[in-house]
C-alpha cells in the first residue's frame, strides 16, 4: 500500500499535479509528452526513417547504400529529368500518362460526387444513415478487392455481358484492358475521398443563409454561384489534392483494369523495385511522388480544422 | 411509385432526383462487390446473370483449403495487434494534441497525421527499403509495425474529432474537486471519450484486416487474404477467388454497421438529453 502511495505521488509530481519537480527528466513522463511519445516513436522509426531510405537510395548507384557520401550520384535523377523534359522514351509517356490519369480522376470524382455531396448535405433527410453506410462501406473494404469486383463484372461474360445480353446488345467493344478503363478505376476507388469533404464543406452553410439570400431575391443559379460554391472550395480544394495524391500511387487499378496497356508513375515504380531490381532508379521517381505527396499533405493539414469537424458532427 | 400519388408535385419530383442520383452514386460504389457476392454463390464457369445456378461449394473449398487456413491465420495475427496498439497509440496522441497546450503542437498534428494522405504504394516501398537497411526484416512483426504507421493516424483522427466535443475545462474542474493525474484520466477523461475509442479500434480493425500495399511489401514469404487473392488475380485465377473476397467483405460490413449504429444511438441519446 505505501508503495503503491509513494508511487502515486511520484507520478503526481511527475504530472506537474505538483509543481515542485525541478528535475527536467521527469518532464518527459508528464501527460502530454507521455501521451505523444509512443506515436513520435513509431512514426520516427516507421515513416521518417522509411522515407529517409528512399531519398538515400535514390543517390546510390547499386541495390546498396554506400556509406561514403562523396559515392552519391545523381545519374538516375538525370536520367528521369531528361526524358520528361524531352518527352521521349518511357519516362516522357509514364509522366504524360500519369498527369493525365491523376488530372482526369480529379476531375471525374468532382464532376460526380459534387451533386451528391450537395444531396446529402442538404436534400436527404430520410434514411441518410443508409445513405452514407453505402457510400462509406466501399472505402473500408481493400483496393483490390474492389478493383478485382470490376474485372468481374466487365470481363467477357461478366456480369454486364449478360445484362447487354438481356437488352440485346451481342457485340460491344472489350471494356477492360486499355485506358479509360484505368480512369475509371481510379475514379471508382478514389471517389470518397472527393465526396467526404466536399460533403462536410457543404455541411457548414446554415439554413439561415439560404433564407436570407432568397429573402434578397436571389434565384436557386445566384444562391449556387455566390454562395454554396465559394463556401464549399475548402472541400473541392481538400478533396482535390487528396484524390490527386492517392490517385498518383494507383498501381492495382492499372495493373488488373489496364492489364498493361498503360504505364503510370506507380506502376514504373513498382516495375524499377521488381523486374529489373533497380532500387536507386525506382526510389527517385519515388522521391518525385514523395515531395508532391508531403507538399500536399501540409497543405490540407493546414486547412484542415478538426474543431469545426468536431463541430459540425454534433449539429449532425 | 408515381402511380399511388396522382398528384406527384414538382417539388417531390425534384427531391427524387437528389435521392436517386445518391443511390445512383452507392449503387456505383457497391457495384464490384454485387458482382463478388454474385460471383461466389455461381456454380458455373462462365458468370450469367440469366441462368444462375446457386452453390456453396466455392465457400466449402475455401474453408477446406490449408492455403486459405493460414492466410487468415496470418491476416489476423496481424490485425489483431495492430488494432489493440493503434488504439493505445492514437487515442495517446489524440489526447495530447486535443486536451493539452505545449510548444510545437500543431506541428506534432501535422507529423502525426501525414501518414494518411500518403500513397499507401509509397509507405510500402518505402518501408521495404527501411526493412531491408535496418534488418528489420520481412514477417508478421515488420508488417504489424508498418501496418501501425498508416492506421494509428486515423485513430487519432476518429478519437480527437470526439475528444474535442468534450468540455475544455472538464480536467480542470476534476482537479478542483482532488482528482490525482491517474484517476483524472482513467476516471473522468477515458469514459468521456470512449465511444471515440471504440469506433477508431473498430475502424483500424477493419482497415488491417483490408490491408494490400504494406503488407505485399513487408509480410515476405507470409501470405495474408490480401496478398493471396492478388497472387490468384494475377496469375491463376480460382473460383475460390470471388469467396474469398466476399468473405471478407462480409466481415467489413459487420463492423462499419456496428459503428454506424453505435454512432448513430450516440446521436439519438444526445438529442433526447
Amino acid at each position: 500500500m505505501s508503495t503503491k502511495h509513494r508511487l502515486k505521488s511520484h507520478f503526481d509530481r511527475a504530472a506537474g499535479y505538483t509543481r515542485d519537480s525541478s528535475n527536467p527528466l521527469f518532464a518527459l513522463v508528464r501527460p502530454p509528452w507521455l501521451f505523444m511519445a509512443p506515436i513520435v516513436a513509431l512514426l520516427l522509426f516507421m515513416f521518417v526513417g522509411p522515407m529517409l531510405a528512399i531519398v538515400v537510395f535514390s543517390l546510390q548507384s547499386g541495390n546498396t547504400i554506400d556509406p561514403n557520401p562523396l559515392h552519391w550520384t545523381l545519374a538516375h535523377y538525370a536520367e528521369i529529368v531528361t526524358g520528361m523534359a524531352t518527352g521521349t522514351g518511357v519516362y516522357g509517356q509514364v509522366l504524360g500518362n500519369t498527369a493525365l490519369v491523376s488530372a482526369a480522376t480529379v476531375l471525374a470524382t468532382l464532376v460526380v460526387s459534387y451533386p451528391a455531396a450537395y444531396a446529402l448535405a442538404r436534400k436527404i433527410k430520410r434514411y441518410k444513415v443508409v445513405f452514407l453506410l453505402l457510400l462509406i462501406i466501399p472505402l473500408f473494404t481493400s483496393v483490390n478487392v474492389r478493383v478485382f469486383g470490376w474485372a468481374l463484372f466487365l470481363v467477357e461474360n461478366g456480369v454486364l455481358h449478360s445484362i447487354f445480353n438481356l437488352v440485346g446488345i451481342g457485340q460491344y467493344p472489350s471494356l477492360l484492358y486499355n485506358r479509360y478503363t484505368v480512369l475509371f478505376g481510379t475514379t471508382y476507388v478514389y471517389l470518397p475521398f472527393m465526396l467526404f469533404p466536399i460533403y462536410l464543406s457543404l455541411l457548414t452553410i446554415d439554413d439561415v443563409t439560404f433564407e436570407a439570400a432568397r429573402d434578397l431575391g436571389a434565384g436557386p443559379l445566384t444562391i449556387f454561384r455566390k454562395i454554396v460554391f465559394p463556401l464549399s472550395m475548402p472541400g473541392v480544394v481538400i478533396g482535390s489534392l487528396f484524390v490527386f495524391v492517392l490517385s498518383l500511387g494507383a498501381d492495382v487499378e492499372a495493373q488488373i483494369l489496364g492489364g498493361g496497356s498503360v504505364f503510370t508513375m506507380a506502376s514504373n515504380i513498382n516495375y524499377s523495385f521488381g523486374y529489373s531490381q533497380n532500387w536507386p532508379l525506382g526510389s527517385a521517381q519515388a522521391v518525385g511522388l514523395l515531395l508532391i505527396t508531403i507538399v500536399a499533405g501540409v497543405v490540407i493539414l493546414r486547412s484542415l480544422d478538426l474543431r469545426e469537424i468536431a463541430s459540425r458532427g454534433e449539429s449532425r | 411509385m408515381s402511380a399511388n400519388t396522382p398528384r406527384l408535385s414538382a417539388p417531390r419530383l425534384r427531391a427524387g432526383a437528389w435521392y436517386g442520383y445518391v443511390l445512383l452514386v452507392a449503387l456505383f460504389l457497391m457495384t464490384p462487390l454485387f458482382t463478388l457476392v454474385i460471383a461466389s454463390f455461381y456454380d458455373g464457369r462462365f458468370l450469367s446473370i440469366v441462368d444462375y445456378a446457386f452453390t456453396l461449394h466455392w465457400y466449402e473449398v475455401a474453408f477446406a483449403s490449408t492455403s486459405i487456413q493460414s492466410a487468415f491465420l496470418n491476416t489476423a495475427k496481424i490485425a489483431v495487434p495492430v488494432t489493440l496498439l493503434s488504439t493505445v497509440i492514437g487515442t495517446g496522441g489524440a489526447v495530447a494534441y486535443t486536451r493539452h497546450e505545449f510548444p510545437f503542437r500543431e506541428q506534432f498534428k501535422l507529423l502525426a497525421l501525414l501518414p494518411i494522405f500518403f500513397p499507401l504504394l509509397l509507405l510500402g516501398l518505402g518501408m521495404s527499403l527501411w526493412a531491408n537497411v535496418t534488418n528489420l526484416g520481412y514477417g508478421i512483426l515488420p508488417s504489424v509495425i508498418g501496418e501501425l504507421v498508416w492506421i494509428s493516424p486515423i485513430v487519432m483522427f476518429v478519437v480527437s474529432i470526439t475528444a474535442l466535443g468534450v468540455d475544455p475545462d472538464i480536467e480542470e474542474a476534476a482537479r478542483d474537486l482532488g482528482a490525482d493525474t491517474v484517476t483524472l484520466y482513467k476516471d473522468v477523461v477515458l469514459p468521456l471519450i470512449a465511444d471515440g475509442i471504440v469506433s477508431g479500434a473498430i475502424f483500424a480493425f477493419v482497415l488491417a484486416w483490408n490491408n494490400y500495399y504494406i503488407v505485399s511489401y513487408l509480410s515476405g514469404a507470409q501470405s495474408t487474404i490480401t496478398t493471396w487473392i492478388h497472387a490468384k488475380m494475377t496469375q491463376g485465377f480460382t473460383p475460390t477467388v470471388p469467396a474469398v473476397s466476399s468473405l471478407i467483405f462480409y466481415s467489413s460490413v459487420l463492423l462499419v454497421v456496428v459503428v454506424a449504429l453505435f454512432e448513430y444511438n450516440k446521436s439519438e441519446g444526445d438529442e433526447h438529453s
